[in-house]
């Protein structure tokens, strides 16, 4: 019953071999590691439900602004130069697969982790984009000055990720922030009680402190005592029901992370070892990836890194070559090595990615504009194969010439791997039930 | 299909009862009863649900499901154990129904059993689809539909959905050859893989009539005689037990006056599952707390609700004195419910109270000791006046009313964000009556910067939202819905939306020569269907077509009807928001939801209050007034066995999470440290900041609402963990706490005792006396050397190293002793800054 939609044409990969020859082959058993897959994320899509967990939490590295395709993951070195920019490209650990020159890390483990490039939506906008990639609703306002969160009706991604988990057994949230918020990673109408805990400092700062979690100057620890043990004393015997009572869960649940030595560790980045922060570099998304490993450790279930500045209108190859590139490729490639060699990556699903790509054709500034058609993302451990590409673009990489991923595939993906049925609806203020997800199908090939 | 012959069924069935009662001999009100009195099922796919009640006296008890049933001739029909009658072959025979020793026979025909009449694609394809939830929002019904087929939300559109069946996908979802093989049928079935689901058993009546339907070519009737007119639920008002159920029959009735019995094909909701929740064979299951719900059930775009009162039961009514109308509404409810309130509070949670929710700010410790010491009588209503004349109160009600109206300064410019809130400050502080305040909102213009209400029509911007944002705000009608389909659970459809939309389509704005916007009144026109394209003449909710003769601005048709005192919806609407606002629940939740599908959970009471506003021409002071002298309001939140369960029925306060802006006054006004905001002058209170968009770390964890909708729900209350970090341990609320010049250095510096200090905090922060328990905790501050208690057991005593207490501190000499008395003092404050009885009304 099982059937696969062939492309009208049949395709040929660089060895000859026609993608329909591969299917046919992998039908035969001959290439199970291509048709398995495959076969199994039919099966994942037509079962009603098929809950399976394979990641207990999730890190999501945001490269807000939109980082550009052809630049980094989706090289086009066939392309005139106008188009592929001046970055060259270079081979990777999976024969084959091609990166650019500046993402040298990753390179090295490319079979460590799955890029797929055909995720495409039409929402051309920063705030509206992240919107949508977060929500997977159609945002109601127009690009411009917002507050953040912008999403005020719909819950984000890792709202619907706190809800569904809930805390993963550590005192830490179950759903961070960091360095600030995500533009679009607010709770909407699932309210407070499923918005991030925000870390808004730099982890790569000498002075970062979490916001409410350190010490109080000139407060000593016997006053910190004698502070607690009098509100114990007063909340004793006071019945508490409904909110109230939430309250005072709230309340121990951040009293154990202000005097917990456990939780407390877990935000502190600087415990770990020189090298290890050095392989993440010094960079704030390099120590935001190292924190987040932290957090999960603890049991953060949904950490959401925003990293801005990818937004390169203007002579943009030096900053790309200089300044943001570079921390992404080794902070995503210092982070899957790390989960790998502590047995977390088969838990921890990492994903990295932007609201949008950048246009084909470089601009007369020197920069790339927006352009949401065709973006990469990249996906690791939690239950995701690795070294893989997914998808693939046109001559120009402006859009998706086969297995074109939408906002819906990306969000379903991401709760499925998770155990989360995104299907799940609750009401909205209105009473309408509001599925997590609308629709969205597993992204083929993505389950290991 | 089968049809009872209401008037004969009715008599033939009493005679029934009257005749066993005769027979047996027995007091009139005992045994039981059946219905329907016959059965006549005519098409294969017919059901009957039968219901059996057992009388007791007054009391009724649904005993569908403990009668045995059978059939006199099998092959005719088959019964299941829930009473229900489905058809087996044409025929006529009877169904035995034996209970408690009684066996009673009710005549049953099948007919056109195996010569039916066409299916019907709009009466009975539809229903078929809906029941499955194949047409529901989060599926085939939304608006992009779901894997390329897509559905009109809930059937509401006959022919859109025949086309997309029938014709779109270029015909491959039905084979007229081989029904059973339809993409349709085998999808709904999960004979191939589906997405949703198996939705329709393949066994199933409406898998067999979408398969007839099939067979018989597809066809779509013209004609519309089968067209539905009403629903009846059965039975409507039922008094259930805990733990007991109650099976529900709904009878659809067709243009030609038939009865058929659609139970398992119509939708169940009940408004309040925490009491009695409904399946989807309309088997409604109440739980053991009591209070009342309402099942809501959907057929065919009509709605029919069921009432249902589990009430507690041998308990004696208590009745506490009555003050005024809303006493004695409650107080009768609350014995219907069997529901003892909780007694009427004490002066200082009634203070505190009165204080947060009128004012919206914290009384002073000096106050709190003026109103607690005070023995003459009628000290409350006094307090109540004198609330309503403080600045205060004009503040906090505009700042409640510029979200409502969506004073958002990114949407309608900063200006016009301080014109709209000052314009609500005067309204409030001259007390404009509300049906005037509003008459003024509905046909505001000029330019928007003014001090006017003229920026909600900047906020909202288009017709469309226009129309529905105030449906929702001052009508309490949710006809948002009715935008893209058929209103779910009410009457209201896409022509009622559309009529609504013709009120504003004349309104404009007008770029002035200073820069400024001014919002214009024109000429408008009629707005489209959001669907057909057709002009819908404009028309209010539930009238004919308005008449526009000699007005110009067709707004003030709208506001004319609105605030006349026949309007069922404008009067209501407001007195539920303030009832909600004071008593921390509407009567009607949501709020702004009103409908005859959504009642009130005390429908006298909403009534009397309802005219009440009118009596007191909608001075909303007045109106406050009488909330606010009843006993109910004044009751104490703590609760008890009788009545910790009740969240319906105001036995009890429920404690109110303080809004965001109230919560930053109230820490500023305790600490005697005002907050700085960015670019305001120091000493501005939180709910004076008109901009919405400010920075705060507080407003944003806290949530203050951003001001995107006209929903009171908008505003989130709901506790995080951050906030609790924050009140604890955050710089800067420990720097308000510690501050140089804040109350708690003031305190500690003056001549007070250690008791008397404790007193001033519990007064300032809590308004009230500590109690002698409280006291000794507190005392435990000023122990001589903090750091020696560490380590000691938490028996909340302190044996030793306590400062002398209730004894004159006049020698305060040492900078070490003053220091620690500081500490002593800020340490009491953060504890109760912390408590939870701080960040709520009580």
């Amino acid at each position: 019953m099982l059937s696969f939609r062939l492309p009208g044409k049949a395709t040929r990969t660089c060895d000859g071999v026609s993608r329909r020859h591969l299917l046919r082959l992998g039908a035969a058993g001959l290439l199970p590691a291509l048709s398995l897959p495959r076969m199994l994320a039919a099966e994942e899509t037509a079962g009603p439900s098929g809950r399976r967990a394979r990641a207990k939490s999730c890190i999501f590295i945001f490269l807000e602004g939109g980082p550009p395709q052809q630049d980094m993951w989706d090289p086009k070195p066939d392309a005139p130069v106008e188009i592929r920019g001046p970055f060259a490209p270079i081979s990777t650990s999976v024969p084959g697969t091609i990166f650019t020159e500046h993402c040298g890390n990753c390179a090295k483990i490319a079979h460590k982790f799955t890029v797929v490039r055909s995720h495409s939506h039409n929402d051309n906008g920063h705030a509206t984009g992240y919107h949508y990639v977060m929500t997977g609703r159609r945002p109601t306002f127009a690009d411009g000055e917002h507050p953040i969160p912008t999403n005020e009706l719909y819950p984000s991604l890792g709202s619907m990720v706190a809800r569904e988990l809930g805390s993963g057994g550590g005192t830490v949230p179950p759903y961070i922030n960091m360095p600030h918020p995500m533009g679009a990673g607010g709770p909407g109408f699932f309210g407070a009680e499923y918005a991030p805990f925000v870390i808004e400092a730099d982890p790569s700062q000498p002075d970062f402190e979490v916001k409410d979690l350190g010490q109080l100057e000139g407060l000593s620890a016997a006053r910190q005592a004698r502070r607690q043990r009098m509100l114990a004393g007063l909340e004793k015997d006071r019945q508490r029901a409904g909110r109230a009572a939430a309250m005072s869960t709230y309340y121990s649940k951040a009293y154990d992370l202000i005097t917990s030595p456990a939780a407390r560790r877990a935000f502190n980045v600087r415990e770990e070892p020189e090298k290890l922060r050095e392989n993440y570099g010094l960079t704030q998304i390099g120590q935001s990836a190292l924190l987040a490993r932290r957090l999960v450790e603890a049991g953060c279930r949904f950490v959401g890194v925003d990293a801005p500045g990818w937004d390169v209108h203007f002579n943009c190859f030096p900053s790309l070559e200089g300044d943001l590139i570079p921390p992404a490729d080794k902070a995503f490639a210092a982070l899957v090595n790390d989960l790998e060699a502590r047995g977390m990556l088969d838990s921890t699903l990492v994903v990295m990615m932007g609201e949008m790509g950048r246009t084909p054709r470089v601009n007369a500034q020197a920069g790339r504009d927006h352009w949401s058609m065709a973006q990469c993302i990249l996906f690791a451990g939690g239950g995701t194969r690795p070294g893989q590409i997914i998808g693939a673009t046109d001559k120009q990489a402006a859009a998706p010439t086969r297995d074109p991923i939408s906002v819906a595939d990306l969000l379903h993906t991401v709760c499925s791997l998770l155990g989360i049925d995104s299907h799940k609806t609750y009401d909205d203020p209105l009473g309408r039930p509001v599925p997590l997800v609308d629709g969205g199908k597993m992204i083929p090939g993505l389950l290991a | 299909m089968f049809v009872m012959h209401t008037s004969r069924g009715f008599l033939s069935c009493f005679l029934t009862l009257v005749g066993g009662v005769l027979a047996a001999g027995v007091v009139f009100g005992q045994g039981w009863e059946v219905s329907p009195a016959s059965i006549l099922m005519d098409r294969p796919e017919s059901s009957q649900q039968v219901l059996v009640t057992q009388l007791d006296g007054a009391t009724r008890r649904d005993a569908t499901r403990d009668a045995k049933y059978a059939i006199g001739s099998p092959n005719v029909a088959r019964v299941d154990a829930a009473g229900r009658v489905t058809p087996l072959a044409d025929g006529t025979t009877e169904l035995i129904i034996e209970l408690a020793g009684v066996t009673r026979r009710i005549p049953l025909t099948v007919a056109q059993f195996s010569n039916p009449v066409p299916v019907s694609f709009a009466h009975e394809v539809i229903p078929v689809l809906t029941k499955s939830r194949c047409n529901s929002g989060g599926c085939h019904g939304k608006a992009e539909g779901q894997a390329g087929f897509k559905l009109s939300l809930f059937g509401f559109d006959a022919a859109a959905d025949y086309e997309a069946i029938v014709r779109a996908g270029r015909g491959r979802r039905i084979m007229l050859a081989s029904p059973e093989r339809s993409l349709l049928l085998a999808k709904g079935a999960a004979l191939v893989p589906h997405g949703g689901g198996l939705k329709l058993d393949a066994d199933s009546p409406g898998h067999r009539r979408l398969a007839r339907w099939i067979a018989a070519g597809a066809p779509r009737e013209s004609a519309d005689e089968r067209a539905v007119v009403s629903i009846e639920v059965e039975p409507r008002e039922v008094v259930i037990a805990a733990e007991g159920v109650q099976q529900l029959r709904v009878t659809a009735i067709d243009a030609k006056g038939e009865r058929r019995c659609v139970t398992a094909e119509s939708d169940f909701v009940s408004n309040a599952p925490f009491v009695a929740d409904v399946d989807a064979g309309g088997l409604v299951r109440a739980s053991d707390v009591p209070g009342d719900t309402a099942v809501l059930v959907r057929y065919q775009g009509h709605v029919a609700v069921a009432r249902f009162v589990l009430p507690r039961t041998a308990v004696a009514a208590v009745r506490l004195p009555e003050r005024n109308f809303i006493d004695r509404l409650v107080w009768d409810k609350l014995a219907k419910m069997g529901l003892p309130p909780s007694p009427v509070s004490d002066d200082a949670t009634f203070l505190r109270r009165v204080y947060l929710d009128v004012i919206g700010t914290l009384p002073t410790a000096d106050e709190a000791r003026r109103f607690l010491d005070d023995p003459a009588p009628g000290k409350r209503e006094r307090l109540i006046g004198e609330l309503l004349e403080r600045p205060e109160y004009a503040s906090y009600w505009a700042m409640k009313w510029s979200n409502l109206l969506r004073a958002d300064k990114v949407k309608v410019t900063p200006q016009a964000t301080v014109g709209l809130t000052r314009w609500l400050r005067r309204q409030f502080a001259m007390n404009r009556p509300y049906d005037q305040m509003v008459r003024d909102i509905f046909t505001a213009q000029g330019p928007i910067q003014n001090e006017s209400p003229a920026a909600f029509f900047k906020a909202v911007d288009q017709p469309e939202l226009a129309s529905r944002s105030v449906s929702q705000l001052f009508l309490g009608v949710r006809i948002e819905c009715a935008q893209c389909h058929h209103h779910p659970s009410e009457r209201w459809g896409q022509d009622d939306y559309a009529g609504l939309v013709g009120f504003f389509t004349g309104v404009g704005t007008k770029k002035l020569p200073d820069g400024g916007e001014a919002i214009i009144a024109k000429t408008g026109s009629d707005a489209k269907h959001p669907r057909s394209g057709e002009i819908v003449p404009a028309r209010v909710l539930g009238g004919l077509a308005a008449d526009f003769t000699g007005e110009r601005d067709r707004r003030r048709v709208l506001a004319a009807w609105a605030t006349a005192p026949d309007n069922p919806f404008f009067a209501k609407a407001i007195a539920n928001r303030l009832w909600a606002h004071y008593f921390g629940r509407g009567l009607v939740e949501p709020i702004d939801d009103l409908r005859a599908t959504n009642p009130a959970t005390n429908e006298p009471l909403l009534a009397a209050l309802e005219a009440h506003l009118r009596e007191v021409k909608f001075d909303l002071k007045a109106f406050t007034r009488t909330l606010l002298s009843s006993s109910v309001y004044q009751l104490s939140s703590e609760t008890h066995a009788g009545n910790q369960d009740d969240r319906q029925h105001f036995s009890h306060a429920s404690p109110k999470a303080l809004p965001a802006e109230v919560l930053l006054d109230a820490v500023c006004q305790t600490t005697g440290v005002p907050e700085k905001f960015n670019g305001w002058p120091l000493g501005v209170r939180a709910v004076e900041v008109w901009d919405n968009r400010m920075p705060s770390y507080f407003f944003r964890i806290f949530g203050r609402p951003v001001r995107a909708t006209v929903c009171e729900c908008e505003r989130s209350n709901e506790p995080s963990i951050a906030q609790a970090l924050h009140l604890m341990n955050s710089p800067e609320i420990n720097a308000k706490i510690t501050h140089r010049v804040g109350l708690a250095r003031q305190w500690a510096d003056s001549p007070r005792t250690a008791d008397q200090l404790i007193e001033e905090v519990y007064l300032a922060v809590l308004a009230r006396r500590p109690r002698p328990g409280e006291l000794e905790i507190a005392r435990q501050a000023f122990a001589v050397a903090p750091a020696s208690q560490v380590g000691a057991a938490e028996t909340g005593v302190v044996q030793t190293g306590v400062v002398q207490t209730g004894v004159a501190e006049t020698s305060v000499a040492t900078p070490d002793a003053s220091r620690m008395r500081r500490e002593a003092v800020e340490d009491i404050l953060w504890t109760l800054l912390n408590s939870k009885e701080f960040l709520y009304v009580h």
